[in-house]
């Protein structure tokens, strides 16, 4: 199982917005954070739904997008975050 | 419970706990029965309209026009998220926010169908937006 996982939707503009900064973070930490579609990619989205009780404690109940799942820590973050926001997550702080 | 009704004289399709008590269509009063979904879905298939960008576009335009809301300005953002809503019907059935997941309980899910009951989210109460930016507070 991938520590870091983004997952994104391919016509969300809160996604589009964020990739950016993760690919940042990719460069600055030398981590990978995987990339996973969920629109387009049902073995993807089944995953982000096992996923639910944690994104949605981020999310307002929700599976919004993007969503990011540090599965070591179980933290989860959701939508437009900023970037010293993103660092702690994916420190698992 | 929400039924499905016809007007036995222009065939008019309502969807609701009760009938309309005056056909919004050809005026006729008391004109409704209860049909089955089935019945309601075959019906509806007369008027059936392929539906692109520039007519979701403009159906959205003219739902907003008296009210307090409207499209994001940015044209860009609504480009995408209309070819995410078109391309969700056309994989998923329905007009799914591109920037939610479904749950695979078909109720849940229909409160994801755009546009949404957005005015109840914390976005547009704190933000003045939709969830994912579709609509604007004005």
């Amino acid at each position: 199982m991938d520590r870091l996982i983004m997952f994104y939707g391919r016509e969300c503009v809160h996604c589009r917005y964020m990739m950016p900064y993760v690919e940042q973070l990719e460069k600055e930490m030398g981590v990978v954070i995987k990339k996973l579609e969920v629109w387009h990619n049902e073995k993807n989205a089944d995953l982000m739904r096992s996923f639910k009780d944690i994104i949605s404690r981020s999310c307002g109940g929700l599976l919004g997008t993007p969503s990011f799942v540090n599965t070591k820590t179980n933290g989860a973050l959701c939508g437009e975050v900023k970037y010293e926001k993103l660092k702690e997550w994916a420190l698992g702080k | 419970m929400k039924k499905f009704w016809r007007c036995f004289v222009c065939n008019d399709v309502h969807y609701g706990v009760k009938s309309p008590e005056i056909c919004p269509s050809c005026g006729a009063k008391n004109a409704y029965v209860e049909i089955t979904a089935q019945e309601a879905q075959k019906m509806c298939r007369v008027a059936e309209v392929k539906m692109d960008k520039e007519k979701l576009r403009a159906a959205l335009e003219n739902f907003t026009e008296s009210n307090e809301f409207r499209l994001n300005p940015d044209s860009e953002t609504v480009d995408m998220l209309l070819e995410g809503v078109l391309t969700n019907e056309q994989n998923h059935g329905l007009k799914y926010c591109p920037c939610r997941l479904t749950t695979k309980d078909f109720a849940e899910d229909l409160k994801l169908v755009c546009p949404c009951n957005f005015l109840i989210h914390s976005t547009y109460k704190e933000r003045g937006e939709c969830w994912c930016g579709l609509f604007v507070k004005r």
